[in-house]
Formats: C-alpha cells, structure tokens, sequence
C-alpha cells in the first residue's frame, strides 16, 4: 500500500473566533509511529477529533488511507481505530461486553472471537467477564486499547494514552503500541506532552505550537540535527522558544 | 454560618435558568387560574342569561342564580391542583438543586475540609429552600389576590384574604415534603440523574398511586380540584383505611378545599387533623436529611452529565 | 506483555446500516433493562395499575353475579326478551390506560433521557462516532431499542390487567375485546414514544442532560396533567358542583339549545385540549376500552371513524418527533464544546 496512512493539507479549525488549528501540513506513511507533540491547548485534540470524523475542519483537507475524513466518512471510520484521552466505557457492562458491542459496530464478523483474541493478545483474558465499573485506570486502558484493535484498523489514534497511568502501565503501553506496530504494521498516531514517550517509542515526531506544526522529521533526523542538546527535552524547549 | 450557606444557595438559584423558568410557570399558572375563574364567572353569567330567556320562552320562572351558590374564592380553585403540580415539581427540582451542585462539582469536599459543623451545613440548605419556595408562594399569592381584584373588581373581604393566606401557608407546608424528598433523592444517589428521577418516582407514588389505593381514586380523578367521594365500602379499602389519613396528596387537597370554603364545610379540628400528618412528615423528613448529610461522604464526587 | 507467539488474524469487515441499527438497538434495550430506576418505575406503574384494575374488579364481580342471576330467573321464568348485559369488561381498564398516560409517559421520558445522558455520562459518543456508526443510526437504534422496552412494559401491564378482569372481575375477554385492547396498547407504544423522543431530544440539545431532563418533565407535566385539566375545567357544566344546568332546573335538551350559543366558546375549550396529544391518546384508548358508553355499541369500522382525528394526531406526532430525534441526534455535537484542545 503506496498512499500515506495520513495527509493532511492546508488544514485550518476554530471553535469560534481564534483558530486553534492553522494550515497544518502533515504526511505520515504507513507503518509510522508518530508522535504529535505539543503543550496543552495546543490543538492536538482537536486535530485528533478531525482525523477521527468526529468534527469537520473549516478549512483544508484531511485524508486518513486515501478517504477523505468529510466526503468519506465511512470509509475513514472502518480503517481507524480511537483511544480517547479519558477512556470510559459502559461501567455496568463487563469488558467483553462492552468490546463485543463495539465490534459489532465495526462490522467485525465474528465479535465474540475477536474479543477474546484481542484479550488474550493484550494479555488481559482475566478482565473479561468483569465489570467495567470496577476496573483501576490501567485496567480500563488496557480495555480502551483493545476496544481501538478489536477490528483491527490501519491506522490507531491515541490520544495522551499514558495520562493517570503508573510507571508500569506507562512501560506496559510503550510495549504494546511497539507489538502492534510489529505485529500488525498499524501505523499510530500519538498525541502527547511527554517526550520520553516519544523517544522510546515513535519514528517521527511532530511539533504543535499555538496551532501550527513547527516541526517534523524522524526520530534519528531530530537528533543528528540537534546534537549539541543533551536530551530531547532540550531541543522541544528550543523549538518552543524559536516560535514567536 | 448558617446564613453563609443560606445566601450562597439562594444567590446560586437565582443564576439557574432553569429554576427561574420554573418560577415563573409557576406564576403564569397562577394567573391561568385566575383567568379560568373569571371564564368561569363569566359562563355562568352567560348561560343564566340564556337560561332565563328560554325559561321564560316557555312560560317558566327563572331560578335563582347559580353564581351565588359559587364560593367566593372558587376563582382560584385550580391552584389547589396546580400547586401539587407545578409547585411539587419546582419543590422537586429545588431540593435537587440545593445539594446536586455541591455533589456534582466536588464543592463538598472544599466546604467539609474547613472548620464546618455538618448541622449548620443542613441549616443553612433548609433555611434557604423554604425562604425561596416561601417567596415563590408569596408571588404566586400576590397574583391570585390580584386576579381577584381584577375580576370582582373589588377588594376581597378581610375573611378571604385571610382563607388564601393559611392556603398558601398549607402550600408551603406540603412542599416543602417534595423539596426535601429532592435533597434526600441527592444524597441517597451516586448520580444526579438518578436522584432527580427517584424524587420523580416518589412525587408520582404520592400524587397518583397512593390515592388510587386508599380512596380508589383513578389518576385523572386527582386532577380535579374537588373530587366526589368514592364508595369505599369495599373490604379493599377497609384494609388500606388506616393509611387514609397519610395519603398527604388527598389531605392536602381535602384541606384545601375546605380553608378556601370550596366544599361545606368542616370542623377546623378535622381540617387541623388533615393537616398534621404533613407536617410530621415535613419534620420527618428534615430529620432523615439532616442524619443523610452526617453520614455522607463528600469525599466523592457523583458524576454530573 | 511479552508472550511472543500470539498473532492476530484480521477478520473480513461485513457492516451495513441495518445490521448496526439493530446491534445498537439491543445495546439500548440491555442497558434499559438493567437500569435500576426504569426497573423502580416499572414496578411502580404495574402496581398502581394492578391495584386500579383490582378495585374496579372487585366492584365488577358482584354485578355481573347480580346481572347473571337476574339472566337465569329470566331464562327459568321464560321471559322471550332478556335484556342484554349492560356490563364492559374492558372499561376496567380505565385505571390501566391512564397510569399508562401519566406515569408510563414519565418512564418513556426517563428512557430517552438516560439513553443520550448514558452516552455523554460514558464518554462513548465518540467512541461510536469514530466507527462507521452515522448519528441517524445511533438515534434509529436508540429509538428500537427503546421501543422494544416500552413494548415489553406495555405487555406486562397488559397481562396484569386481563389477568385481574378475569379472576377477580370473573369475566374472560372475548376475541374481538382483545383485538380492541392490542389496539390501545399499540396506541400505548406509540403514545409513549412520542415521550422518549421529547426526552432524547430535550437531553440531546441541552449543555447539561439534567436541564434537559427538566424541561422534559415540564413538558410532560403541561401536555399531561394542566392542558386536559383546563379543558375539564373550562366545560360550561363543571361550573358548579353538581351540574351547572341541573342547578338551572334544565335537562339535557335545554343544555344542548343553549350550548347552541357558545359554539365560540366550545371550540376553544377543545382545542385547548387538542392541544394535548395525551387526550388524543386517552379518546382513543378510552374508546377501544368501552370507557364511554356512546362507543360501547358501535361496530369496529364506525368505532375507528368516531377516532379518526385522534388516530391522525397520534401519527401526527409519531412522525414529528421522529423526525425531531433523528434532527437532534444529528446536530448534538461529538466532542465537548468549546474546543477541548
């Protein structure tokens, strides 16, 4: 599959009167993980929220595996996957139940199987006859990510996944999105503000300052042009500070 | 202290456009019943008229005019039905208020982290939704009066005013039942939704159920101001008679009736009688909510959608 | 996290609208069915009707012994003209069809609130939305669903009710008096749909869902409860305890000439109460139930011609508030407003 698992041209948004997206540009191939970076009230959300059909843009295009995200709604939502940065499901529904519905609604032809094989994949069969009302943070993560796999999707958005978790359910995640990238070429899509997420995780970063894109390039292009810095949490400080 | 929470709550019901909204149903309703009673003066007046004529058309004497057997306050009549209703709900929705935003945002857990006794807390909610629903009657018992004056194009007799002021009084009374039920609903509940839904429940199993099992009154039959008396000879009824006397919703409009001097009238220690159940529930009430609130952990906060 | 060999098959997408309307269609009917507070006010109308339909069954049993002997002395004493029985089981069921009014259009409400208030309280509107699920098919699936469990409720109430005309009022329904009452509890189903539409909708176009739940029950309580009692209110007759015109010393011929006069008068007074679409329910499941006794003797044919503007009101509003939740649903908006960024 040649097209990019994502591109977005000339993509402006605003709620009411100040754009919190601005002619963003952005190409991410199939197979990436990229991580979108950027300080809170950024836009990362919000960007999130197109490329998932969930809003439409005002102005510009965006394209997730070829469909356009407005004309193509369809299309769009069959290939994704989604985990919002608050993951919260039907509580008085086990976790098996809760992912058979969405499956359902994915069109995945056998749910039943599905679920347990992505339970069983994410390592967490325990969990599915449990209800999720009862389940810790990491507990329900781990829910969220299966119900963004369950039909296995092209293309995963993840939106601040690792917020409220633990040092382990952090370095349980890193491990995941790796597996999944491995395992299944899913491209993913990451929105965070932690840069040791990134580092150890994605192929290519990107930079969201005040609603524009400041910066993009691959991990190992980042730090060859950044040598000098020690970390990089250096050169994201360096980025924001050379924006206006 | 006890004012603090007061003026706090009544300052953040006026800001509530819900509330308000149903503030003013509650005054237009008001003035509906005031509009239907001199539809109703006026009918009378036309098909007397009328009645007169054909009578005398056929040779017959005209009878005395029925408008003087009307009660002098039955221009309001229908407040005694719009009052459960209407009032009842706005009741409902304030005891909801009064407590839901505190759970909802996590408010309790910031008051209860400072130097706050729990009773001065209740204190303060009770003060503040009585005096609220105490003016809210008041403006409804200002609007009445003004119908009447209006219609009679008169001032009412000292004895009237005096009849609609212990209505209204009773009014209060009976609401404050479903204002507390509100505040009891939010603390017996994880959930707002829940909570206002449960009031609901138990506002419908008062008004509507209740008396359709002591006196066998059908639910539309409870919309009428005044209600015919049902045989309640059956064996049915001989069991549930002991309940009779709380059944609030008919003691409340049986009372009704008779302070504004709808019906014939009664001994006032029978009408004292009905109204004494409510207001032992009324207290029974503040009692179960002031233990709730001792007892409740605001440490959690409910979820508010 | 790092068992090594467990691969994942890809299984083949097969998703068309229909096939997802249903799947949230049985999600809704589930979530409803566990819902403690749908459950309490379930109980609450099954209990209020069984009790209304107990007490007039009660009463019912011991005419219809009286007229059942007065029958057998006619027939031992050969009397050719044996009056027929002048007694309607079906209007037993007043009670029933007005709890269904009042209290089952509060449960109808309650079901549309929670259905929207449910998915913002979870967060699961986009989670949904993200998938190949349109908001039409969200709000058709929530609407089956919801019907599904109105058509339960409806049935639960049904059987109580028959069972109660039958072994305490000792009269069984006959064929057609059933097909009369499936008539009025389909009335019932529409009836409370309308209700969980304007529940849905008020939810669905209000920040918070719990304002929107009020305005609901503020609707409800004026559609319900005030208009028809304004239009009872209003009845020239109601005027006076006991009858205005029998206080006048008039019959009912001198009622009618004089009514002649206030035909102003009348027109407004029904419109008031056509303006309430529960009295359309309620002529129309008072008429399939014998309630009135002007029905009681017509054929089915003139019966439903006696109904047709209630039928048509009912439809009327069916198809409004569809439309309305389907317009509701698609303009609620996806993600918090106000630009969570």
């Amino acid at each position: 599959m040649s097209r990019p698992a994502i591109e977005v041209r000339n993509l402006s948004h605003r709620y009411t009167t100040d754009p919190v997206l601005r002619d963003i540009n952005l190409t991410i191939e199939q197979g990436e993980v990229f991580g979108f970076l950027g300080h809170n009230g950024a836009g990362k959300t919000t960007a999130i929220n197109i490329l998932t059909t969930l809003i439409a843009p005002t102005s510009g295009t965006a394209m997730v595996n070829g469909h356009d995200v407005v004309a193509e709604r369809n299309r769009v939502t069959a290939g994704i996957g989604y985990l919002p940065a608050e993951v919260r499901m039907y509580p008085h529904m086990t976790a098996a139940e809760n992912l058979v519905f969405f499956a359902e609604l994915s069109g995945v032809s056998k749910p039943h199987e599905a679920v347990a094989e992505t339970l069983e994949y994410l390592e967490c069969s325990e969990l599915a006859d449990r209800r999720l009302g009862s389940f810790s943070t990491g507990m329900r993560q781990r829910i969220g990510i299966a119900q963004a796999i369950v039909h296995r999707p092209q293309v995963l958005f993840l939106d601040e996944p690792t917020a409220g978790l633990d040092p382990m359910g952090v370095r349980q995640l890193r491990e995941t999105i790796l597996r999944l990238n491995a395992d299944l070429g899913m491209t993913v899509f990451m929105n965070t503000h932690l840069l040791s997420e990134v580092a150890q995780v994605c192929t290519t970063i990107g930079v969201l300052s005040h609603g524009e894109l400041i910066y993009k390039d691959s991990i190992e292009e980042t730090v060859r042009r950044f040598p000098d810095e020690a970390s990089l949490e250096d050169i994201y400080a360096r980025m924001e500070s050379a924006t206006p | 202290m006890i004012t603090t929470f007061a003026s706090q709550q009544i300052q953040s019901l006026r800001r509530q456009r819900i509330f308000v909204a149903l503030l003013i149903a509650l005054l237009a309703m008001t003035a509906v019943a005031g509009v239907l009673g001199w539809s109703s003066h006026n009918t009378i007046t036309r098909v007397y008229d009328e009645a007169v004529r054909l009578l005398a058309a056929d040779g017959k004497p005209a009878p005395p005019n029925p408008f003087l057997l009307k009660p002098s306050l039955s221009l309001l009549s229908n407040m005694v039905v719009y009052i459960p209703l209407l009032g009842a709900l706005l009741a409902l929705v304030l005891g909801h208020l009064s407590l839901a935003d505190d759970e909802a945002d996590g408010v309790g857990r910031l008051i209860f982290s400072r130097p706050v006794s729990r009773t001065h807390y209740v204190a303060g909610k009770l003060f503040a939704v009585a005096s609220v629903l105490a003016a809210a009657l008041a403006g409804s018992l200002l609007v009445g009066i003004g119908s009447l004056l209006v219609v009679n194009r008169a001032v009412p007799a000292i004895t009237d005013l005096g009849r609609l002021v212990v209505f209204y009084g009773l009014s209060w009374l009976y609401l404050m039942v479903f204002a507390l039920v509100g505040m009891i609903a939010v603390l017996m509940t994880r959930r707002t939704s829940l909570a206002l839904l449960s009031a609901m429940g138990v506002w419908l199993v008062i008004t509507f159920a209740v008396p359709q099992f002591t006196s066998g009154l059908r639910p539309t039959e409870s919309l009428n101001p005044i209600t015919n008396p049902v045989s309640t000879s059956q064996r049915f009824f001989q069991i549930t008679a002991f309940a009779r006397p709380y059944s609030v919703a008919e003691q409340y409009k049986a009372a009704s009736s008779h302070i504004l001097n709808l019906v014939t009238a009664e001994p006032v220690a029978q009408t004292i009688q009905r109204v004494l159940p409510i207001a032992v529930l009324v207290t029974s009430l503040a009692i179960v909510t002031l233990v709730l609130v001792e007892r409740h952990d605001f440490s959690r906060s409910s979820s508010n959608e | 996290m790092s068992s090594p060999s467990s691969t994942i098959s890809v299984n083949t997408a097969t998703s068309t609208p229909g096939h997802r309307v249903l799947v949230i269609a049985r999600h809704e009917y589930r979530a409803a069915v566990r819902s403690r507070i749908l459950i309490v006010l379930l109980g609450i109308l099954v209990v209020a009707t069984a009790a209304s339909v107990f007490i007039a069954s009660a009463e019912y049993a011991g005419r219809l012994a009286d007229y059942q002997a007065y029958r057998a002395a006619a027939e031992a004493g050969g009397v050719a003209r044996i009056a027929p029985s002048p007694l309607a089981p079906l209007s037993l069921l007043r009670g029933a069809m007005e709890y269904l009014e009042i209290i089952g259009a509060v449960v109808a409400i309650a079901l549309g609130y929670l259905s929207v208030s449910r998915e913002r309280s979870n967060r699961t509107l986009p989670l949904l939305l993200s998938r190949p699920v349109t908001p039409t098919e969200l709000a058709a699936g929530n609407l089956l669903g919801a019907l599904g469990v109105i058509a339960t409720l409806v049935a639960v109430t049904a059987v109580v009710a028959m069972l109660c005309v039958g072994f305490i009022g000792h009269d069984w329904l006959n064929g057609i008096q059933l097909f009369k009452l499936a008539l009025a509890y389909v009335a019932a189903v529409a009836y409370m749909g309308v209700f969980y539409c304007v529940g849905a909708i008020a939810a669905a176009k209000s920040k918070v869902a719990i304002t929107g739940l009020m305005i609901a029950l503020g609707i409800w309580l004026v559609v319900v409860l005030v208009l028809p009692q304004i239009g009872d209110t209003l009845d020239a007759d109601n005027q006076i305890p006991g009858g205005l015109f029998a206080a006048l010393g008039l019959g009912h011929d001198g009622e009618v000439r004089i009514l002649a006069h206030f035909t102003t008068y009348e027109t407004i007074r029904t419109s008031i109460e056509t303006a309430s679409f529960a009295k359309h329910f309620e002529r129309f499941a008072f008429a399939m139930t014998d309630v009135k006794e002007r029905f009681r003797s017509l054929s089915l044919p003139d019966l439903f011609f006696q109904v047709r503007t209630d039928i048509a009101w009912i439809l009327a509003y069916s198809i409004v508030l569809v439309i309305g939740l389907l317009r509701a649903f698609r303009k609620q908006p996806t993600v918090p407003q106000g630009g969570q960024q």
